[in-house]
């Protein structure tokens, strides 16, 4: 049985200039201990693919199933990382990270234990006390990412989470999101619009053709782990993917990489 | 390093005697040209009192505890409001940030209030309540509640969408999201709202003692003014100045840098 299934969905949005097909008939199977890299163009539907799994939006057309059950709305087994840190600024570093065990009814020496726990997993233990401003964009990324490890979900889901990243700080989170995966064996679906990274970190890596709406090709990357960026395998295996992308983004003749 | 900290320090000391400085050196010269006006004696003292005599008046109050008297039946009457105020205007003023149709509805009649100064109400407050504590209430009530509430709303509305979606994420759904995230991240603007409402309850009470003789510092206005008193006027001035600078600076800045604080200078 496939961890998370997405059976036929669609998802249409209403801009200004009409309707826009998001996402169009997407099947999708993800097993158990994936880590499953979504690639695409800017609008090209990836997030929204994210979010139907997150239960922060809902299908117009299909099903999305967890463990076999039917996503009705947002569940502490799929936590998301979003792009920039969703980071409460009224609670410093250590609450963050405890915020979703307090909502779970958690006794505050509790999750202030497994928080501080997980503080100490992404290197932070020195900043528990902090206030989230000051804080670097690398460590609020890793706040987050304790945040998000702190309820044990099953399945992680990563939006874009490095982006706005400094090279050198996302090398950094590389390896230690990896040494979660292999740790942990969470499944995790990790959207970019970086052809490097998703061949960095995925067992497999999706493309998502834009204005299409619909996963256009399929690359399992099999090279061992504990990849490098500048590995000639990686890099020849993404200058691959990136051809096809950047032939996808022609075809359609909108959006940039 | 410590040479060039303490010269920071020393520094920034320069600029805060300088700053306090020139303005303790504005108020002197200004307090001269009262008096010189006042002794220049182009108005009768009846119209125009002299500092010492303001001074005279102020402590005469003191002493007899007329003063005090009547600060402490205005901030009582002040805090009374302000509190029913706050309980209404921070709940609704959430509702209405996340729920359109209320906003849609009441919103625009709270809007519509709000244009309204609330000394307006007066006089069906007094058919209502009658010559009561309760009737100056309902104005500082009226007074402060619209403002709140439409900050509070806005607050919210505000709130980034990104907290909003992170909250769902992490379960604080339904009455935890409003407690755990709504209304704290709404804190900045409910600190303005609060503020605001504090300085039309204030104006609106004063306008109300005004009107409505009793004890109280407007009732004091009114007397001076019918005893042709002018130093007792003045000096009660004075006193409303000091009060509201005092709140402002307290209890208001107080706060203002313990949120500065956590969210940063850039609060939105």
């Amino acid at each position: 049985m496939s961890k998370v299934l997405l059976d036929n969905v669609s998802k249409v949005f209403l801009a200004e200039t009409g309707p826009l097909q998001v996402l169009n008939n997407v099947t999708l199977s993800i097993a158990e201990g994936d880590f499953l890299c979504i690639l695409g163009a800017s609008g090209c539907g990836k997030s929204t693919l994210l979010n139907l799994v997150a239960g922060l939006e809902m299908p117009d057309h299909g099903t999305v199933l967890v463990n076999g059950k039917k996503v009705r709305g947002p569940g502490p087994d799929r936590v998301v990382m979003f792009q920039e840190a969703a980071l409460f600024p009224w609670l410093n570093a250590v609450q963050n990270v405890a915020f979703g065990l307090k909502m779970a009814g958690v006794s505050e020496k509790e999750r202030l234990e497994r928080a501080m726990e997980l503080l100490k997993l992404v290197k932070l233990t020195g900043f528990a006390r902090s206030w989230i401003h000051e804080l670097s964009g690398g460590m609020r990324q890793r706040v987050a990412l304790a945040a998000a490890l702190a309820l044990n979900p099953e399945i992680l889901l990563m939006d874009e989470p490095f982006a706005a990243l400094d090279a050198l700080t996302r090398d950094q989170l590389h390896v230690e999101i990896e040494s979660i995966w292999e740790e942990t064996g969470k499944t995790i679906i990790f959207v970019t619009h970086n052809v490097r990274e998703a061949v960095r970190l995925g067992t497999r890596v999706l493309l998502m053709s834009p204005r299409q709406g619909c996963i256009s090709r399929e690359y399992p990357i099999n090279l061992p782990r504990h990849r490098h960026l500048e590995d000639v395998d990686l890099v020849r295996i993404a200058s691959i993917v990136r051809d096809d992308l950047q032939a996808e983004v022609e075809r359609s003749g909108v959006g940039d990489v | 390093m410590e040479k060039l900290l303490k010269k920071n320090i020393r520094n920034s000391r320069l600029a805060f005697l300088q700053k306090s400085g020139a303005r303790v050196i504005f108020f002197a010269v200004l307090l001269l040209i009262w008096q010189l006006l006042a002794s220049a004696g182009f108005w009768s003292e009846l119209l125009f009192p002299a500092p010492r005599q303001v001074l005279a008046s102020l402590m005469q109050s003191f002493a007899d505890g007329s003063m005090p008297q009547a600060v402490f039946a205005s901030i009582k009457r002040l805090l009374v409001g302000y509190s029913i105020s706050l309980l209404i205007g921070i709940p609704l003023g959430l509702l209405l940030g996340r729920i359109k149709l209320l906003d849609n509805t009441l919103g625009t009649l709270v809007l519509g209030l709000q244009a309204l100064p609330s000394i307006c109400w007066m006089p069906l407050a007094v058919l209502w309540f009658g010559l009561s504590e309760a009737s100056m209430q309902f104005v500082v009530v009226m007074g402060a509640v619209m403002a709140l509430i439409l900050a509070v709303r806005d607050g919210v509305k505000n709130i980034p969408r990104l907290y909003i979606r992170a909250s769902r994420v992490l379960g604080a759904t339904g009455w935890k999201g409003y407690v755990y995230v709504i209304l704290p991240a709404s804190l900045p603007a409910l600190l303005t709202g609060a503020k605001l409402g504090w300085s039309f309850a204030w104006r609106a009470l004063m306008a109300a003692e005004l009107i409505y003789v009793s004890a109280g510092l407007g009732s004091t206005l009114m007397m001076g003014r019918e005893l042709h008193d002018m130093a007792l006027v003045v000096a009660t001035m004075l006193v409303i100045i000091v009060i509201g600078l005092l709140t402002d600076r307290l209890v208001f800045g107080t706060l203002e840098k313990s949120i500065h604080r956590r969210w940063g200078v850039s609060s939105h």
